[in-house]
């Protein structure tokens, strides 16, 4: 039985190892998602928040987005999806993401800075939303 | 004619209704009529459901975009190919796609066992009937494909332009094999309890299925990644993205219990924890389904939210779960083990080591994915946990995992001596020294990069040498050649030698991964004439010229073409193009990236933005300024090269074997028999 007893141990001391590794991979790369509601009211709570990586999810409000070509440097205003209350200037640098367009929804990860721009890091574009609204699109599990 | 595809349907879900109710009512009071009955209605679901799906094809062939599912997926000018495969374009159709999948191997299963296995196939039948009614009865409530619109558009909406890439045409079919083929052993598994026959039986006879499960699910998650990496245009493959992890979770528990069963079988060992395996796998795959389908959890891809469907499908799973644990706690005192562990050094270690990773890489992949959502619940904030948690905790278990391919096949069983170790062990430790030294010495200092290569290297030589032993001993012995020889060697023992190639295949496909760590990039606008320059980590250096931008018409699409010429130090090497394609139906702007493939990198070019795009294709403006994004991808080919591997391995394993063991006949089960009492020909496996 002792022998068993040290097999259950070596099993523990392996998990312990991944569990740790779970609980520092974590606090590293733990990111808040808001609304940009939510986050102009985070802000507004505690200013620290400009300090802290997040993630936004919200509309392009058309006609507001400007795309350098030369220098890649993506402007765009982003709106609340459900209230349309909120809204605030995206600056990103880097390619143009495939589906971004105005209307769509997206979600910036980045920094509120204290100058109210919006500092990406990085902008996904949700797809398929604008033609099947709320109803479907799997899109052929693109997995 | 599309109307008898509705009709079909719902004839299916009546018939597997009533087809799982005779199933477990035969099963119980032993009468084989009920049982034979239900056996038939499978065979009744598949060709109702074989007739739905034709009907969804036919209507995509003939354009009839009343239907909002043909709408939403296709239009007049999409290419014949991708409206056939347009039955698998969407939600609704893929649900189809998956209960036609799984209805047709229910019916292969009930025609292999009509005369073996009798007394598992009742509740073997109910089993895979009750998950095709849940099907069935999510498609006509809730996503049902032949929902028609008021009116009738004169075109389609078109299919997502990302998904127009044949990668995507055969990816996702891939995984519904994978995810439907380990439903068989499911149903096998539950008979088992059900049945209370626990010995080896379920898994032997289902050997097969659960390899070809495998094999599916290997080679979609491997398309998978081809798919991201040509279309979605950003230079990696795999992005911890819900619906890829998604996929993953069930391979992690597949591969398990692959392995563990061997424990099983050997030393009468892991009953218990080889049933909850393939109950999670089976769990996984319904909960990938899902997760793919419902949009429950943001994703990059796939993405709409469909609430009741996930209630739905979160329904099924709670049922199942606490079903199938019930099943297992009511038969825990037939599941304990035979025999115990003897020593760390062991094969039996070396194998619950594998089978601790990879549920602890399952837990952590889940976990990471399911955050979101569990920190809403907890805290009312969503919070998200990135590619970084994945990382840090998955390339550790990937490492472990590589030493222990090395370890496990060579190791004795229950004990290792000393000399048994010196053996295996001194020439592939001592080959994975010599590397990790020359390595070093070339100055290679990334840490992960380099125990991957440290421990590639190892157990690549443990399984060369298995090789070259067993070649060596069969020429000795058989006086063959050594080509001869190998081959026979390998026919002799498909399962094992099968399973080493599939062990390479994996080595190669890690060093691949470990390439990412010595990519470089770059970003530029160029007018056309200008260059840049690039590096690779190989020492050359490559020049890229951007001569001109095209453009033309395509079927469905204008394509902007850039071209670029090549040279590697000084010396040419071709034109490459890169794309900006304009899908007139969707008005959507999709890159089509250019890749220049050698045997030990790619060179992959982004046309990420062009100054006056309208100017171009106007004719005002024939030189545009363009801005490229340059990455060079060592060994990225060895990734696809290690996944053909590894299929190639999986296909050794499962082919049928050369000398087929004597078959024996079964009496044939008549009507009003008691299936239970039926000779068991034990030698016959599926």
């Amino acid at each position: 039985m002792k022998k068993q007893s040290r097999f259950v141990a070596g099993a523990v001391a392996v998990l312990g190892v991944i569990g740790y590794l779970m609980v520092t991979g974590m606090r590293d790369s733990m990111v808040y998602y808001f609304t940009p509601d939510e986050l102009a009211a985070k802000v507004h709570a505690d200013p620290t928040m400009h300090e802290v990586g997040v993630k936004v999810g919200g509309r392009v409000v058309p006609g507001t987005v400007v795309f350098d070509q030369r220098t890649l440097d993506l402007r765009f205003t982003i709106t609340d999806i459900a209230s349309g209350r909120t809204r605030f200037p995206v600056h990103y640098h880097g390619p143009l993401p495939d589906t971004f367009k105005e209307g769509r929804d997206v979600v910036a990860e980045g920094q509120l800075t204290a100058g109210g721009t919006f500092e990406a890091a990085t902008v996904l574009t949700k797809c398929g939303s604008r033609y099947e609204g709320m109803q479907q699109q799997g899109g052929g599990g693109p997995s | 004619m599309t109307q008898i595809g509705e009709i079909a349907l719902w004839v299916a879900l009546l018939v597997g209704a009533w087809g799982a109710t005779l199933a477990f009512v035969g099963g119980r009071t032993g009468r084989g009529d009920l049982v034979l009955s239900a056996e038939r209605s499978v065979w009744v679901v598949f060709a109702l459901l074989a007739t739905t799906a034709g009907a969804i094809i036919s209507a995509f062939l003939h354009d009839e975009f009343r239907y909002e599912y043909v709408t939403g997926h296709s239009n007049r000018e999409l290419p014949f190919f991708y409206k056939v495969t347009g039955l698998w374009a969407g939600q609704t159709g893929s649900l189809v796609f998956w209960s036609l999948l799984l209805a047709l191997f229910s019916s292969i299963v009930v025609f292999q066992n009509r005369r073996r296995n009798r007394e598992f196939m009742p509740y073997v039948t109910g089993t895979l009937l009750v998950v095709l009614v849940f099907f069935l009865t999510v498609i006509v409530t809730q996503s049902n494909p032949f929902t028609t619109l008021d009116f009738t558009p004169t075109d389609g909406r078109g299919l997502n332009p990302q998904l127009q890439n044949y990668w995507m045409t055969i990816h996702p079919p891939a995984l519904y094999l994978g995810f439907t083929c380990f439903t068989i052993p499911f149903a096998f598994c539950v008979s088992a309890l059900l049945s209370g026959r626990l010995d080896t039986r379920w898994i032997t006879t289902t050997r097969r299925w659960t390899l070809v499960a495998w094999f599916f699910l290997t080679i979609g998650i491997i398309f998978g990644m081809m798919w991201a990496y040509v279309e979605l245009g950003w230079g990696g493959f795999w992005f911890w993205d819900p619906v890829e992890n998604a996929s993953l979770l069930p391979w992690l528990t597949g591969t398990a219990f692959v392995h563990s069963v061997m424990i099983q079988e050997k030393r009468g060992m892991l009953k218990m924890w080889n049933v909850l395996l393939m109950m999670s796998t089976f769990l996984l795959s319904i909960f990938a389904t899902f997760l793919t389908r419902s949009g429950l959890i943001e994703s990059v891809h796939s993405f709409a939210q469909n609430l009741p469907i996930a209630y739905t499908f979160l329904a099924f799973l709670g049922v199942m779960v606490v079903g199938t644990a019930g099943l297992v706690w009511w038969r825990r005192d037939r599941l304990a083990p035979e025999s115990r562990l003897e020593s760390f050094l062991s094969r039996e270690a070396a194998f619950l080591l594998n089978n601790l990773l990879f549920v602890a890489a399952m837990f952590a992949v889940l976990w990471g994915t399911m955050f979101p959502l569990i920190s809403e619940g907890v805290s009312g904030h969503k919070i998200t946990v990135g590619p970084p948690f994945f990382n840090r905790v998955n390339i550790p278990i990937g490492l472990l995992l590589l030493a222990l391919l090395g370890i496990g096949p060579v190791i004795a069983w229950r004990k290792a001596t000393a000399r048994n170790l010196r053996r295996n062990f001194t020439l592939p430790v001592s080959v994975a020294l010599v590397v990790g030294t020359v390595l070093l010495a070339t100055g290679v200092r990334h840490v992960y990069a380099l125990l991957t290569f440290v421990l590639a290297s190892f157990t690549m030589t443990t399984v060369v040498v298995e090789f070259w032993k067993g070649t060596r001993a069969r020429a000795r012995i058989e006086g063959e050649g050594a080509a001869v020889a190998l081959i026979h060697l390998v026919q002799r023992n498909r399962r094992r030698y099968g399973g080493y190639i599939v062990h390479a295949g994996l080595v190669v496909l890690f060093c691949g991964l470990a390439g990412k760590a010595f990519g470089t990039e770059k970003e530029v606008a160029l007018s056309p004439g200008e260059w840049v320059d690039i590096r690779s980590a190989w020492g050359h250096t490559y020049r890229l010229t951007y001569q001109d931008m095209s453009w033309y018409t395509a079927p469905n699409m204008t394509k902007l073409v850039a071209s670029m010429d090549v040279r590697i130090d000084g010396r040419r090497a071709g034109v490459m193009a890169s794309e900006k394609r304009s899908y007139r139906q969707r008005e959507e702007v999709v890159s089509e990236v250019g890749i220049r493939r050698a045997w030990n990198e790619d060179l992959y070019v982004i046309l990420a933005g062009i100054e006056d795009m309208d100017g171009v294709v106007r004719g005002t403006n024939p030189r545009p300024l363009a801005t490229f994004h340059i990455l060079v991808n060592p060994l990225v080919p060895w990734i696809w090269l290690g996944g053909l591997i590894m299929a190639i391995g999986t296909l050794t394993a499962l082919w049928p074997s050369a000398e087929a063991p004597p078959r024996v006949r079964a009496p044939r089960l008549s009507a009003g028999a008691r299936p239970a009492r039926v000779p068991e020909p034990e030698l016959v496996e599926a």
